[in-house]
C-alpha cells in the first residue's frame, strides 16, 4: 500500500500540512486533539478515495495558530483550505474532536457533503451518558481513557520521552482553546437537523471519553443517520479494531440511494 | 553609603494551613484536588488569629513592611482573597507599609482588583505596594477554573493595563481590549498614593514578565527559583529599562528569603529543618500536570520544564538541593545577616521578603526566630551594607550553617 504524499498549504497565514494519497472522489478526515499514533492505519480508505488528511493548526506538522479559539474557526479554516485544494463535494470523515469540526462544516455546507461519518465525536451534551472532561484525567490515566486493550503502547518508551510529551502539550493547549471552558459544546443539538447527508456514527462499546450511549443522541438528532459499534473497543476504533476502516470505507462508497 | 543602604526588609507570611493529616501518604498533592473535608474552619480559626499575631509581631518588631499574597485551594495558603488579608492588617497595624502580592489579575475582573486596591490605599492612609503575579499554574484548575489557561498571559497584559490605567487617568473613559471592554471606566475611589502606589511584577523571571516590568516602569519580586535565574533576571531588567532610558534602583528588585534564626548554626538547622523540609514534600506537594495546565506556557518552556529532572521530582528534593536551589538563611544572627548581605550585594536587590514561618513550624518557633531576626539580623545586615562590614563576604559563610 502506497503512503501519504505531505503536502503544505499557507492558509489566511498559516502553514498547514496535509497529507494525501490515493485518486478518486476526495474523502476529507479531520483528525481528533492528538496526532501522536499517526495515520497509516487510514491508508487503506485511499484504495477506493482521494484521501487528505490535514493536520489542524496547533497539531501535527501545521503551525500553531493562536487565534483559532473557536471550533467555528476550524470551519473557516478547511473552507479556505479546500478552496485551494479545489475540493468542491466531499465525503468527510471526523474522529473525536475532528468529528464535531466535521458536524459544523456539514451543519454550514450541508450540500457539499455527499456522505459523513463521526468517529466517537466530541461535544454533545447527553445527560444520562456524560463525556469526560479530558482536561480532568490525570496524565497516567490517559492511555485507560483512550483505549480499551493497553497492550496497543506495549513497546512505546516508557516513560515517554520529553519531545513527546512536549507535542502532546502543544496539542492539549490547541484543544483547551477551544475546549478549556466545557466539554461540550452546547449548540450542536439546536442545528445538526441542517446535515442532510447519510451519516455514520462510529462508536466503540468501550469508550471511556464519550460513552457509547451518546451515538443513539446524535442519530436522533441527525435526520439520516445509522450507528455501528464494535465491542472490547474504547475511543479509537480506527486504532483499535481492523474491522472499522472497512466499515467506514464501505459506508462511504456506497451511492447514494433514489430516495435519499 | 552604598546604594543598598537603606535595605528594607519585609516580613513575608504565606498564611498555611498548618495542620498535616496522619494519613499524608494516601494524598498525592495538597492543592488543587486535596480534599476539603481536610479544612476545619475551627482550627482555621484559630489559625488566623495566630497568624494575626504573628503579623502584629512583626510591625511592632521593627521590620520595614509586611508582605502577604493570594493562592487559591491548596493548604500552603488561607489567602485565597488576599484584599480582605490586607484590609485586616491595615486595620491592626498603624504605620508600616504592607505590600500585597498579589491577586492574579488575569483571574479576576480587572476593574475589581483596581476598586480592592485602592480602596485599601485609601483606607490604609497610602501604605499600599501591590505585586501582580500571573498565578501559578495550579490557580487554574479548581475555583478559578474558568478563565483558559491559554490566555492567561494575553489576560495578564490587559488587566495590568487597565489597571493603572484606571488609576493614573482620570475617568471616565473607555477601553476597547482584546477581552474587556469598559463603556465607563471611572474607579472609585482612586489610589491615595500619586501616581500610583508603588508596584511589581511577580514572577519566576521569564522574558515576558521582566518585559512587563519594564514597559509598565514596576519593580520585579522574583519568586522561589533558583538564584542564578534571579540573578539573570535583574540582568535583563536593568538592561531593558536602560533601554527606555530609565534606571532600575535597588528598591525596585525584591528576592524572597526562608530564614530562621538562633544563637548558634546548628541550633537554628535542628529548630528549623524539619519543618522546611516539609514546607517542601507537604505544602507543595503537587502533580506536574497541575502545575502546567494546557497553554499556561509555551512549548519550548515546556520541553524545557519536562526535560529537566530536578524540576520534576521537586517534591523529593533533599535538604543539600533545597539549600543549593535557592534562598535558604538558616544559622545565628551573623550567618544569617552575612547570608543575606551577599545576596542583596549578588542581586543589587534593595529589598527582601523575609518568610519566617515556613511548614508546619510551632508558633513558639516562629516568635523566637522573628524577634531574634529583628534584633539581631536586622541590625547587623544594615551595619554592613551602610560599610560598617566586611564587603568581601566569603561565599562559603552563605550556606556553612546548613551543611
Amino acid at each position: 500500500m502506497a503512503g501519504y504524499r505531505e503536502d503544505r498549504y499557507e492558509v489566511n497565514g498559516i502553514d498547514t500540512a496535509v497529507l494525501d494519497a490515493g485518486d478518486g472522489e476526495p474523502l476529507v478526515y479531520f483528525h481528533g486533539a492528538g496526532t501522536a499514533f499517526g495515520f497509516d492505519h487510514l491508508l487503506p480508505l485511499a484504495e477506493r478515495f482521494r484521501l487528505i488528511v490535514p493536520n489542524h493548526p496547533g497539531f501535527g506538522a501545521s503551525a500553531d495558530d493562536p487565534a483559532i479559539d473557536g471550533l467555528h474557526d476550524y470551519v473557516l479554516h478547511y473552507l479556505d483550505l479546500l478552496d485551494q485544494l479545489g475540493v468542491g463535494e466531499l465525503v468527510l470523515v471526523g474522529e473525536s474532536l475532528g468529528g464535531c469540526i466535521a458536524a459544523w462544516f456539514a451543519i454550514e455546507q450541508p450540500r457539499r457533503i455527499r456522505r459523513l461519518a463521526l468517529l466517537s465525536p466530541f461535544g454533545l451534551r447527553v445527560p444520562d451518558h456524560p463525556s469526560t472532561d479530558f482536561f480532568s484525567i490525570p496524565d497516567e490515566q490517559v492511555p485507560e481513557h483512550l483505549v480499551a486493550d493497553l497492550s496497543l503502547f506495549a513497546g512505546a518508551p516508557m516513560p515517554p520521552p520529553p519531545e513527546f510529551l512536549a507535542e502532546r502539550y502543544r496539542e492539549a493547549a490547541s484543544f483547551a482553546r477551544v475546549a478549556w471552558h466545557s466539554p461540550y459544546d452546547r449548540k450542536l443539538p439546536r442545528w445538526l437537523h441542517r446535515i442532510t447527508a447519510p451519516t455514520l456514527l462510529v462508536w466503540g462499546e468501550e469508550d471511556r471519553l464519550h460513552p457509547v450511549g451518546q451515538a443513539a443522541a446524535w442519530a436522533d438528532l441527525i435526520p439520516n443517520a445509522e450507528v455501528i459499534t464494535f465491542p472490547g473497543v474504547g475511543h479509537l476504533p480506527v486504532i483499535e479494531t481492523p474491522e472499522a476502516v472497512p466499515a467506514i470505507a464501505s459506508f462511504l462508497a456506497a451511492e447514494v440511494s433514489a430516495s435519499a | 553609603m552604598s546604594a543598598l543602604d537603606d535595605i528594607k526588609l519585609y516580613f513575608f507570611h504565606s498564611h498555611h494551613y498548618i495542620p498535616i493529616p496522619d494519613d499524608q501518604e494516601r494524598f498525592r498533592t495538597t492543592v488543587v484536588d486535596y480534599p476539603n473535608s481536610q479544612y476545619d474552619p475551627q482550627v482555621g480559626h484559630a489559625l488566623y488569629e495566630r497568624h494575626l499575631r504573628t503579623m502584629k509581631r512583626a510591625a511592632e518588631l521593627g521590620f520595614d513592611g509586611l508582605a502577604i499574597n493570594e493562592h487559591h485551594s491548596m493548604v500552603f495558603s488561607m489567602s485565597p482573597t488576599v484584599g480582605l488579608l490586607a484590609a485586616r492588617y491595615v486595620t491592626a497595624t498603624d504605620d508600616i507599609p504592607i505590600m500585597v502580592a498579589g491577586t492574579p489579575i488575569n483571574l479576576q475582573y480587572p476593574n475589581r482588583v483596581a476598586e480592592e486596591y485602592a480602596m485599601l490605599d485609601v483606607m490604609s492612609g497610602g501604605r499600599m505596594e501591590y505585586a501582580f503575579p500571573l498565578g501559578t499554574g495550579m490557580e487554574y484548575w479548581a475555583n478559578e477554573g474558568t478563565v483558559n489557561p491559554v490566555t492567561a498571559r494575553a489576560r495578564f497584559r490587559e488587566s495590568l493595563d487597565i489597571i493603572t490605567r484606571a488609576w493614573t487617568e482620570d475617568g471616565p473613559f473607555r477601553y476597547d481590549g482584546e477581552f474587556y471592554t469598559y463603556r465607563y471606566l471611572n474607579v472609585w475611589p482612586k489610589p491615595l498614593q500619586k501616581p500610583r502606589p508603588k508596584c511589581f511584577i511577580v514572577g519566576t523571571g521569564s522574558e515576558e514578565t521582566v518585559q512587563l516590568a519594564a514597559d509598565h516602569d514596576m519593580g520585579y519580586s522574583i519568586v522561589f527559583v533558583p538564584i542564578k535565574s534571579q540573578l539573570r533576571a535583574f540582568d535583563r531588567l536593568r538592561e531593558l529599562a536602560g533601554e527606555r532610558g530609565r534606571t532600575v534602583d535597588p528598591d525596585d528588585l525584591v528576592i524572597v528569603v526562608m530564614a530562621y534564626v538562633a544563637d548558634t548554626d546548628e541550633e537554628a538547622v535542628r529548630e528549623a529543618r524539619p519543618h522546611i523540609e516539609n514546607f517542601f514534600s507537604w505544602f507543595h506537594r503537587v502533580t506536574p500536570r497541575f502545575l502546567v495546565p494546557p497553554g499556561y506556557v509555551t512549548t519550548a518552556e515546556f520541553l524545557r520544564r519536562v526535560s529537566d529532572a530536578a524540576t520534576a521530582k521537586s517534591t523529593e528534593a533533599t535538604w543539600d538541593d533545597m539549600i543549593n536551589v535557592g534562598r535558604i538563611a538558616c544559622g545565628s544572627p551573623d550567618t544569617v545577616a552575612e547570608t543575606i548581605v551577599a545576596w542583596c550585594k549578588e542581586a543589587g536587590c534593595g529589598r527582601v521578603n523575609v518568610a519566617l514561618e515556613n511548614g508546619d513550624m510551632p508558633e513558639w518557633k516562629v516568635a523566637k526566630s522573628t524577634t531574634l531576626f529583628a534584633e539581631q539580623v536586622i541590625p547587623r545586615i544594615r551595619a554592613r551594607l551602610n560599610g560598617g562590614g566586611d564587603d568581601t563576604v566569603d561565599r562559603s559563610l552563605v550556606t556553612a550553617g546548613v551543611k
